[in-house]
């Protein structure tokens, strides 16, 4: 009496629920768990930078401390939701590789797109978790500002993307922790603090501004404080259109390395 | 295998003379090289990061500013901002150093070795002078092509910059041999010793400030660096400088005691 099981591959759905929930929910377990450093941290450090800001302006000049700690509360929240979203893709990317336990996630039957998703999915919330907390922090300096609902998220989900997409791409191309912290440091960072986080466009030099028109960063963190405070440098349309641009372009990228197995496959 | 036909003819302890210069050598060698084979994240990262820092305040308040002590905003901020580097990476040094042994288990090889506690606080504490000394030096470079730099007293310059160097790399040990895992040292960084050079004159004049934010300044050693340093460059200080010196000599006095007495009784290494 026997009876024959087809040894064949077994078959999805058009998406793989049960592994892209996996993936994620490990994505998250290696991120979130030191939350302490992960989020008080960041915390921390905004809320020094918005003190500074305070006692250095109406210490030095005769601006007024709190139009600037407005204007610059919401560049900060969208700073800590793009180095956040960054580090949860990339971080955990490069110590996969050291550990050689990308296999994990190379070997599953994941599509690449399924893969991209997840990544930049987990990038997001990791950001968002730390956006929220030093958006809290922020309160303590400034009133609660949201102008635009809509737009403040569009454009806290469109920084994390970027960042957790640019994270995943750094992830896969670098191979060892040096040139993932040399690209963060010499690229990523100046990018981050060029980009009026910390002053109006309007009030810096003409060569600064035009170069400024350049950085994707730069739409990002206006769009974002157009939803807090209701004030944008930029015309939003192209705000919202350079978010979309970037952000569908790098998806593109980052699947092609996937698909390919560019740096993960050898 | 045959037995060597005769043992070495004298295996009595090696003696040195006063000082194992060698060994002090060795030690203080591999500190730096430490730091010098990952210069790139060492000495270039913060470099660039405190270039950034003058960027953003010059950008966003420099347009504001008439004068702080007599001098543009940039010139008065530069030199904070190079002590800010210099105390940052000092501290940096020496702490990761002792942490990493630590967790790696290769910390016998700085208790073993034939150096006595004082060798191996100098031997520790010059490496991280060293790497402060050269970020400092590498940013200072940096920005001359931004800032209009003088150099009004440079025997400050050096007393300050160095004492400053000395100062947190000794913090540095005293963390790291406390420390038990990254967490502690990352909440040492973040709650002392990044607050504490922040709100120590880098960015704005102690003088300018209420009177109870300027009793918070003079309570803090790293105004007094800050504040003697800058002295150095632009001939102005806030406070007064003969204190500054005292209070650094002073700080500096106590901690070598201090971690020459950790080194001597072994707490937190020798369980």
């Amino acid at each position: 009496m026997s009876r024959t099981f087809a040894l064949q591959a077994r078959r999805f759905g058009a998406v793989n629920w049960i592994g892209c929930w996996s993936l994620l929910r490990r994505q998250f377990k290696n991120g979130f768990s030191d939350l302490h450093y992960t989020i008080l941290g960041p915390v921390i450090s905004n809320a020094l930078y918005l003190l500074l800001f305070v006692i250095a302006s109406s210490s030095l000049t005769t601006l007024d401390p709190e139009a600037i700690v407005t204007f610059i509360a919401p560049g900060l929240v969208c700073f800590a939701i793009a180095e956040r979203a960054f580090e949860v893709s990339g971080a955990n990317l490069i110590f996969d590789k050291h550990e050689r336990t990308h296999t994990d996630w190379v070997m599953a039957p994941l599509t690449p797109t399924e893969k991209a998703a997840c990544f930049a999915l987990s990038s997001t919330i990791g950001g968002m978790a730390v956006g929220i907390a030093v958006a809290l922090m922020t309160l303590l300096f400034v009133p609660a500002a949201v102008a635009h609902p809509g737009a403040l998220l569009f454009f806290a989900v469109a920084t994390g993307m970027m960042h957790g997409l640019i994270g995943t791409l750094l992830g896969i191309w670098a191979a060892k922790w040096d040139q993932y912290t040399a690209l963060h440091t010499f690229v990523l960072l100046p990018l981050a603090f060029l980009s009026g986080v910390f002053a109006p466009v309007a009030s810096m030099p003409e060569t600064a501004q035009s170069l400024i028109a350049f950085n994707p960063i730069f739409y990002l963190i206006d769009g974002f404080r157009y939803g807090a405070i209701g004030e944008a440098a930029a015309d939003l349309r192209l705000s919202v259109g350079v978010a979309v641009a970037v952000n569908a372009g790098l998806f593109a990228w980052v699947h092609f390395w996937l698909r390919t197995g560019y740096r993960l496959k050898s | 295998m045959s037995l060597p036909r005769s043992l070495p003819q004298a295996l009595a302890p090696r003696h040195y003379s006063t000082v194992n210069w060698v060994g002090l050598q060795t030690l203080y060698m591999k500190e730096v090289r430490r730091f010098m084979t990952v210069a790139t994240q060492t000495i270039l990262a913060p470099m660039v990061t405190t270039l950034l820092f003058l960027a953003v305040f010059v950008l966003a308040l420099g347009h504001a500013v008439d004068k702080v002590a007599g001098e543009p905003y940039v010139a008065f901020l530069a030199p904070g901002l190079i002590m800010m580097a210099i105390t940052q990476n000092a501290f940096a040094n020496t702490s990761s150093s002792i942490l990493i042994s630590k967790i790696q288990g290769n910390i016998v090889d700085l208790l073993m070795p034939p150096l006595t506690p004082l060798e191996r606080t100098i031997g520790l504490a010059g490496g991280g002078l060293t790497r402060g000394l050269v970020v400092g030096v590498a940013t200072w470079v940096a920005m001359v092509p931004f800032v209009p730099v003088s150099l009004a007293h440079p025997g400050f310059i050096l007393f300050h910059g160095v004492m400053a160097s000395l100062l947190m790399s000794l913090v540095g040990v005293l963390a790291g041999v406390w420390a038990e895992k990254f967490d502690h040292m990352a909440a040492i960084t973040n709650f002392i010793v990044t607050p504490a050079a922040f709100l120590s004159g880098t960015f704005y004049s102690a003088a300018r400030l209420p009177e109870f934010w300027q009793g918070v300044a003079h309570a803090n050693p790293l105004f007094y660096m800050i504040d003697g340093f800058r002295y150095g460059f632009i001939g102005h200080a806030d406070g007064s400088l003969t204190a500054g010196i005292l209070v650094l000599l002073g700080a500096n006095a106590f901690l070598l005691w201090l971690t020459y007495r950790l080194f001597a009784t072994g707490y937190h290494l020798k369980a």
